[in-house]
């Protein structure tokens, strides 16, 4: 019984290297989405190029589309954005929600629509435009209500606008074929 | 070439700890004295190596080589001389090489100052510290090239060092760390090198008391510089975070202030030995652990560097095999050395046995919290974060009976101690502590059961008994006067150590309470009040750096009309890197900090500012300093010094 009891350090060591094993192999931060099966948040913006249309929740309903947040400042939006035009040739729905840099007050260059749309138009001209349209989350604020922590991230939204997905990270074939199709797949059949 | 030549040093410093791991071993199984021998000369020659290795690093970074992948991305040719230097220690890659550096520091020294021990014991301590050089060289080598280039194609400028790096703590804060982290190893290999013997005695308990001391006061050092870093440069006025990193630095702490007062048991009675080198490998063990923490990418923290699975899964299996094969030999060898030694319950030895079970369960807590995030996880029960109140409200419950039990220790005797004696200067020390705490209280116009008042309760009991036992000891010796010459250094060790704690306390527990803090807006020319002294905003200005460039805000502090002081604040918008630093302006006493810290420009030519009097905040540092300084009169002591002592030598002579 005594010689067993000096035994255990190794026990509990060799249990912890378990844990650490797997946590390698899995990304800390990956949470649970706290959005995931709860209607859209409420919000009102406006659309990138045409500002004086007034998006909500209300008037995206009544089909299955996803949410890409994005911005022509990410690189990794960027290489993401060819496969999205892909998607949509396929016939997926796609919305951009556009996500501005905060800017500092001292050292940056006030925000202009028009600097934006140019930059916008040239980019999607470039790599491949996948959208719909965009809607310009300026403050941040509908992208802060959806939990999000960076760009690209991109949420399933069903008819009845309830997220049914949140991806943190880019869209390519293996994401989409992997964990995105499938849940596509389930919200868009009427 | 002198980047080439460094690389090479690295690969001879791998192949002399191989030999340093091998040859001195098969010579303890063979018996002979020759290739025990050996282990000496490669143990400093390793170490020569591992310096020309870092000297050739550094030299890449002063003279801004951006051929070397390591210099482009952490260093630029604006960078000022001496944060070049540091830079080269500011990557992952350059601090594994100086982790290599301070372990083959420590080989060497274990080398040249073990001429007392027997030669085998001494060669089986170098084979095993050659080891573990072993697999960190090859690290650094093999998965972490300090010394890669990026030819044929190199940028014209680096990338500059992270400004957060870019302060005078972080100079100081990493180096000693990293000797208190591998400073271990030496404990670590006495214990292995005993467990492979099969003895553990007094005279063994006495080698190894000073390494581990000196191990754990790099290791207060270093975490006390990193708090002040963090308090200077992350301009929140915080001074510990619970961060992983944090976090991962202070479980060996915990463990090695387990380990030095288990050691003093083992010493003097010879007993608790089979917990005495459990603590042993568990100190060097959660140095280990914690360096995995950091550089693998498990858990999310503000100072990880950057991941690789690769580098995480070398490390791992590293661990494996060094803490796996240790407790191993622990489980198979312990059970059959036993202690003699009997021991009443009211002993110094049940104290300290207190203590040991109250550092670990700190340490536990630590652990839990700090891995309890990534359990959840993998047992797939969603994600959670663990937060500061948790740990504060832990280590509130946990410190109120150490402190307790801290005052009382060092009156009691070994084996066996009469309550009565005790029991007058005891309560003596108690109502003066309950005098000094209300007096303190008082002053400050707060008399209330408090934080604050727990804490100075606390301090002041485990600071005035540890100053009266002093006193009660030197009149047990004679005079007052006669008595505190024949004390050794070690106790007066102990007693500094044990009031550097109290004055910890008393800071946490202060700052805490009576910490005032405002956020406002101000322009030139306005005041704000806060804790009775008035802030005056006189001017803001551009600022113009060597490699940044932004704003710095000059006030003046008055208190009752009088002028106190004038403070000067910064924020830095480092150019290359484009972040912005707050240089938070410090007006400092011991008895309160004022701190302001400059925020955004605002509308209207206004800024904001984040204003806090923070009443004993330096005393947080100032008990890190006192315990690293009882740290340094104890190693002082005559009797470490003593080449031989008496008994040593055929003691020694039994350890094959």
């Amino acid at each position: 019984m005594r010689k067993v009891l000096f035994y255990i350090p190794l026990s509990l060591f060799l249990l912890l290297t378990l844990f650490l094993l797997s946590g390698l192999f899995s990304d800390p931060r990956e949470r649970d989405s706290a959005v995931i099966n709860k209607p859209l948040p409420a919000f009102a913006l406006a659309d990138l190029m045409q500002p004086e249309h007034i998006w909500t929740p209300e008037k995206l309903a009544g089909e299955v589309f996803l949410l890409n947040v994005w911005g022509t400042w990410c690189p990794t939006c960027n290489a993401e954005l060819a496969y999205l035009a892909e998607l949509r040739a396929q016939g997926v729905k796609i919305v951009g929600l556009y996500y501005e840099l905060p800017r500092d007050p001292t050292f940056d260059a006030p925000f202009d629509l028009a600097t934006l749309q140019q930059d916008v138009t040239q980019k999607l001209a470039q790599q491949g435009d996948p959208y719909q349209f965009n809607i310009l989350d300026l403050q941040r604020t509908l992208s802060l209500d959806l939990g999000v922590s960076g760009a690209p991230e991109t949420f399933i939204i069903d008819a009845n606008g309830i997220v049914r997905a949140h991806h943190i990270g880019d869209i390519n074939p293996m994401v989409w074929r992997g964990k995105l199709a499938a849940v596509y797949q389930q919200w868009s059949k009427p | 070439m002198i980047v080439e030549a460094g690389q090479l040093a690295l690969t001879f410093a791998f192949a002399l700890s191989v030999l340093l791991a091998l040859v001195p071993l098969y010579g303890s199984y063979r018996a002979s004295q020759p290739l025990l021998l050996m282990a000496k000369p490669l143990a400093i020659a390793q170490f020569v190596s591992c310096l020309l290795a870092m000297l050739a690093l550094i030299y890449a970074f002063r003279s801004s080589d951006f051929t070397v992948i390591n210099v482009a991305q952490n260093s630029s040719s604006t960078l000022p001389w001496y944060y070049q230097i540091t830079a080269s220690f500011g990557s992952h890659e350059g601090s594994m090489l100086l982790w290599v550096l301070m372990l083959a520091g420590w080989t060497a020294l274990v080398a040249i100052f073990s001429k007392a021990l027997p030669l085998l014991l001494q060669g089986r301590i170098l084979a095993i510290l050659g080891l573990i050089n072993a697999g960190f060289i090859a690290f650094s080598l093999f998965m972490s090239n300090p010394f890669a280039r990026s030819l044929p194609f190199f940028p014209v400028e680096g990338r500059d060092l992270n400004p957060l790096l870019q302060d005078f703590g972080m100079i100081l804060h990493p180096p000693t760390l990293y000797m208190g982290y591998v400073g271990f190893a030496v404990a670590f290999a006495f214990a292995i090198a005993a467990l492979m013997g099969g003895r553990f005695d007094s005279v063994w308990a006495r080698w190894v008391r000073p390494w581990a001391l000196a191990a754990w006061l790099f290791l207060t050092l270093g975490i006390m510089l990193g708090s002040w870093w963090a308090y200077n440069e992350l301009g929140w006025g915080g001074w510990w975070f619970w961060d992983p990193v944090e976090n991962a630095s202070f479980m060996p702490w915990l463990a090695g202030t387990a380990l030095i007062h288990s050691l003093a048991v083992t010493e003097k009675r010879g007993t608790f030995k089979s917990w005495t080198v459990l603590l042993a490998l568990a100190a060097f063990a959660l140095s280990l652990v914690g360096a995995f923490l950091v550089r693998s990418g498990v858990l999310v923290s503000v100072h990880s560097f950057a991941t690789d699975p690769g580098r995480g899964l070398y490390l791992l299996v590293f661990l494996l095999l060094v803490i796996g094969g240790s407790l191993l030999l622990y489980g198979s060898r312990m059970h059959a050395v036993r202690s003699q030694a009997r021991y009443k319950l009211f002993s110094r030895e049940m104290l300290l046995w207190g203590n040991n079970i109250f550092l670990l369960t700190a340490c536990f807590i630590v652990f839990l919290g700090t891995l309890f995030p990534l359990f959840h996880k993998e047992l797939g029960l969603g994600s959670v974060s663990i937060g500061a109140p948790f740990f504060d409200q832990m280590f509130y419950y946990l410190s109120i009976p150490f402190a307790l039990l801290l005052g009382l220790g060092p009156w009691v005797r070994w084996k066996q101690q009469q309550l009565s004696p005790l029991l007058s200067p005891l309560a003596l020390v108690a109502v003066a502590a309950l005098v000094l705490a209300l007096g303190v209280m008082a002053t400050l116009q707060s008399v209330q059961a408090n934080l604050a008042l727990m804490g100075l309760l606390l301090g002041a009991w485990v600071g005035m008994s540890a100053l009266a036992e002093v006193m009660q000891r030197a009149r047990q010796l004679g005079s007052v006067k006669q008595g505190l010459g024949k004390l050794n250094a070690s106790h007066y060790g102990m007693t500094l150590a044990h009031i550097g704690f109290a004055v910890l306390v008393i800071g946490v527990a202060m700052t805490k309470t009576y910490t005032e803090e405002r956020d406002v807006r101000m322009q030139a020319g306005d005041s704000v009040q806060l804790a009775g002294y008035q802030f005056t905003l006189t001017e803001v200005y551009p600022l113009n750096g060597a490699n940044y460039g932004g704003q710095a805000a000059e006030l003046d502090v008055s208190k009752d009309g009088h002028y106190v002081t004038h403070l000067h604040a910064e924020k830095r918008f480092y150019r290359i890197q484009r972040t912005i630093m707050t240089e938070a302006a410090v007006h400092a006493r011991l008895s309160r900090d004022l701190y302001v810290s400059l925020g955004e420009e605002l509308p209207g030519n206004a800024w904001a500012l984040r204003i806090q009097v923070k009443p004993f905040v330096r005393w947080i540092w100032l008990g890190g300093l006192l315990m690293t300084a009882g740290a340094l009169l104890s190693l002082l002591d005559k009797r470490y010094r003593r080449k031989q002592l008496a008994g040593a030598a055929q003691a020694g002579e039994q350890y094959a």
